[in-house]
């Protein structure tokens, strides 16, 4: 299929389901009641996706607090003084007083990650994406007291998640994402961000995508910039596309897949996840007409700019549809073999 | 009977306010109302205009009555026949229907007062600046200004190295004033500027945004010299992205004075655990009512129509439409101080049925009040919603590198609504309400943004606070 459509990950969270999360952090209500309340709220996502025409569908990451709490919550050696919270929504201080223990750890030390993908498994046929916050990143939400060297911190923690991996490709996943947020907000290490990518994908056999855009923390971008940092460095990583953001931000950056001769997929951001302001179908068609100057049809994935988690449930719904719509436009040009 | 005793620093202080205590419960007690649901509030209200006598009462769900004393009037009145004339109902003439609080015709003499502006100076012989605090806006400090413009640089730089530094550098500032800031702060940029010698000056974009075309006129003189690196905008302050979403994550400094006191709100009050929004009606007492009529040759009954259509066309054309009571638009404008002078408020508790169905502003829901006004005991609150409006509407115009700094009237703790009096009063011819400041910061939280709350420096013993907001994490 060409131009097949996808999400970055994220979906929308409901003022209803982020007061009852806030209720867990506050210890209100019980684990075990968040973890139904989640998946009851995992399978709506899922049947939005689906209703909405999305060929790759996501979990939502409804079970997550944030982009970097759950992963961090859940890693051996990652030190939480306090797990309360305010809100949901706020992070951990977290830190790290000893080297991270190496794998092999102790049963039950993993994150759980391929039991929420087996989870979204069952609820669909569609093919998933799977996406998981990258080490570069996480490590930018630690106090480290630990490693002399800061670049062995985001190493740790890619073999970590290179062992995660490990179990999600055992279990059946597919489409795996590494999210970097913050990259953008330290252009100068992406080299020791893309080696950590490497560390990660290291003998995954699945289909690798690497997000990079400029933060989506409450709707706001955290930076400002360009992808030039991104490039040439990205090349090196093992990744099978690259998922970027370009409807926010104007499509100016695509120069740099011809300029570097980026010739793996594109993941291209045709929804601009900040604003409730709904595209029109015909925006998003010239938004891909407009990619595919540079980058053929057979290597170019429709997503949105970022999640969607921050949009209202209805804004998000219509996004899609929209973003389907426009891809049906470009699509059927394609397959008259009229010029895009 | 509950007794809410508020003005905690009056009683330590004051003997005053202490000694009328006693015989203000001897009033009530030997009043006939049902003790058992009856809320007797004492206040403390430093403001000598204001909406209210000196004894109300405030029905509280149509079932219990909230009887309320200002201290500051109780010595020398007869207790027992205000304390009658309260609970029996005072008489007057209402000039609205019951509305929350934010919608109340206080705030169309308000937004008259800035359109009009120029008409009001001229009849009372003050520029409204002269009825501030000390006679001058707080606005302009050129350390101040210093401050902020080298943390700028030092932004921009960064940026400018990274190469993410956008070729237009905006400035907001909301509220101008006479332009005395403005004028102030670029004249210092320019300096700096040329010290710095990175040419910021000539990126630099300063937007003047302010509600009354009269206001944003004498701004505008006052920065004249700086050319094309000042623009001014007429901004409705509650809803700033109608006209400025075109600065959606530009700015590097939004800059607001003396602004968020001065717009709509309305209040909550938790009692006994239930939550219950504030309604107001405006209306005269008898005694006003008869007294403006015979100035002004009008009837009694004739003044309803007669402020109504002052407050939709101005003084102006209201002498033009009725000269009969008004021979010239001074005789009007004397028209619109006297109702101003005499405009009183009545007050009720009506339930809310959820936070989640209140709605604060079109984005916002009461939800987000629950950490403030819930399992907090009784209190009652400002929503500050005009200002909610303009803060979060302010919020995504910040660069991510940018601030908002505000100064303002600011509660900066919520146990102050328990020991104080914030509002609302009248300021010249603006209605003036403090700000719940940790509403504020509760809501830029939730969006991401970190509040600090200091003291303006640049006037010890003042009542502004400056409220800092920046991106966090």
């Amino acid at each position: 299929m060409l131009l097949p459509t996808t999400v970055v990950g994220s979906y929308s969270v409901p003022e209803w389901l982020e007061r009852l999360k806030t209720e867990y952090y506050q210890r209100r209500i019980s684990a075990q009641h968040l973890a139904e309340i989640n998946e009851v709220a995992i399978k709506a996502a899922v049947k939005d996706q689906e209703l909405a025409g999305i060929d790759i569908v996501s979990d939502g990451e409804l079970r997550r607090d944030n982009d970097v709490d759950y992963f961090l919550a859940r890693i051996p050696g990652v030190h939480i003084p306090q797990r309360a919270k305010t809100d949901y929504f706020d992070y951990y201080d977290a830190e790290v007083t000893h080297p991270l223990p190496e794998l092999p750890g102790e049963p039950g030390t993993g994150l759980g990650l391929a039991d929420d993908f087996r989870f979204t498994r069952q609820l669909t046929r569609h093919p998933i994406k799977f996406s998981f916050t990258g080490p570069f990143s996480l490590s930018r939400r630690i106090r480290d007291q630990a490693y002399a060297e800061p670049g062995d911190l985001v190493r740790a923690l890619a073999r970590r998640l290179n062992a995660e991996a490990r179990d999600l490709a055992a279990a059946g996943a597919e489409l795996l994402q590494i999210d970097e947020p913050f990259l953008a907000g330290y252009p100068e290490q992406v080299e020791l961000a893309i080696e950590a990518v490497n560390i990660v994908t290291e003998d995954v056999p699945v289909t690798w995508a690497l997000h990079v855009c400029y933060g989506n923390r409450y709707a706001r971008p955290s930076w400002e910039g360009h992808y030039d940092f991104l490039f040439p460095a990205v090349k090196a990583a093992r990744v099978d596309q690259v998922v970027l953001e370009f409807a926010r931000k104007g499509l100016d950056d695509l120069r740099l897949i011809r300029q570097h001769g980026w010739d793996k997929w594109l993941g291209l951001g045709v929804i601009d996840v900040k604003s409730p302001e709904v595209e029109p179908a015909e925006l998003v068609a010239s938004r891909i007409r407009r990619a595919l100057e540079y980058v053929p049809p057979d290597r170019l994935m429709v997503n949105p700019d970022c999640g969607l988690r921050h949009l209202t449930p209805d804004v998000a719904r219509q996004k899609l549809r929209a973003m389907v719509a426009g891809v049906a436009l470009v699509r059927d040009e394609l397959n008259e073999g009229g010029a895009p | 009977m509950d007794v809410d005793l508020r003005p905690a620093r009056k009683l330590r202080e004051s003997a005053a306010a202490r000694s009328v205590l006693g015989p203000i419960l001897e009033t009530v007690c030997a009043s006939p109302a049902d003790l058992g649901r009856l809320r007797v509030v004492c206040d403390w209200i430093q403001y000598k205009q204001n909406f209210r006598g000196a004894v109300v009462s405030r029905p509280v769900a149509d079932t219990d009555v909230e009887i309320a004393f200002d201290l500051r009037r109780c010595a020398d009145i007869d207790l027992a026949a205000h304390v009658k004339q309260a609970l029996d109902g005072e008489p007057g003439l209402t000039l609205e229907p019951w509305v929350p609080g934010r919608d109340s015709l206080i705030w169309r003499f308000n937004q008259l007062y800035w359109q009009a502006l120029s008409r009001w100076e001229r009849h009372t012989g003050r520029e409204y600046e002269q009825s501030l605090p000390g006679g001058e806006s707080d606005a302009r400090n050129t350390e101040a200004a210093r401050e902020l413009i080298l943390e700028l640089f030092r932004i921009w730089d960064e940026l400018d190295a990274r190469r993410a530094l956008p070729e237009e550098l905006y400035i907001l500032e909301l509220g101008v004033g006479n332009g005395s800031q403005a004028r102030t702060w670029l004249d210092e940029f320019v300096q700096l500027d040329r010290r710095h010698g990175r040419e910021y000056y000539h990126r630099l974009r300063y937007l003047m945004g302010d509600y009354s075309p009269h206001v944003l006129d004498r701004a505008r003189q006052a920065v004249a010299h700086h050319g094309e690196r000042v623009s001014a905008l007429v901004v409705e302050a509650t809803r700033p992205a109608v006209t400025l979403g075109f600065l959606a994550q530009k700015a590097f400094l939004v800059y607001i004075s003396n602004v968020y006191d001065n717009l709509p709100t309305d209040e909550l009050a938790s009692i006994h655990g239930r939550t219950y929004q504030v309604e107001t009606r405006a209306f005269l007492t008898e005694d006003d009512a008869e007294a403006i009529a015979a100035r002004f040759g009008a009837r009694r009954d004739d003044l309803v129509t007669l402020i109504d259509r002052l407050l939709r066309i101005g003084p102006e054309l209201l002498s033009e439409a009725n000269p009969g009571q008004f021979a010239d638009p001074g005789q009007a404008v004397a028209f619109w101080r006297a109702a101003w002078e005499a405009l009183r408020l009545r007050e009720r508790y009506v339930p809310l049925q959820g936070l989640d169905s209140y709605q604060i502003t079109p984005s916002l829901t009461g939800e987000i009040l629950r950490p403030l006004i819930e399992g907090h005991g009784d209190v009652r609150m400002h929503v500050s919603n005009g200002a909610l409006g303009s803060f979060t509407g302010t919020l995504p115009l910040l660069h991510p590198f940018g601030r908002v700094q505000c100064h303002d009237l600011f509660l900066t703790a919520s146990q102050q609504y328990r020991t104080g009096f914030y509002g609302p009063g009248k300021y010249d011819g603006s209605v003036v309400n403090w700000v719940n400041g940790p509403l504020l910061q509760l809501v830029a939280s939730r969006r991401g943004f970190g509040v600090e709350f200091t003291p303006f420096r640049q006037r010890p013993g003042s009542n502004i606070t400056t409220l800092t907001a920046q991106a966090r994490d």
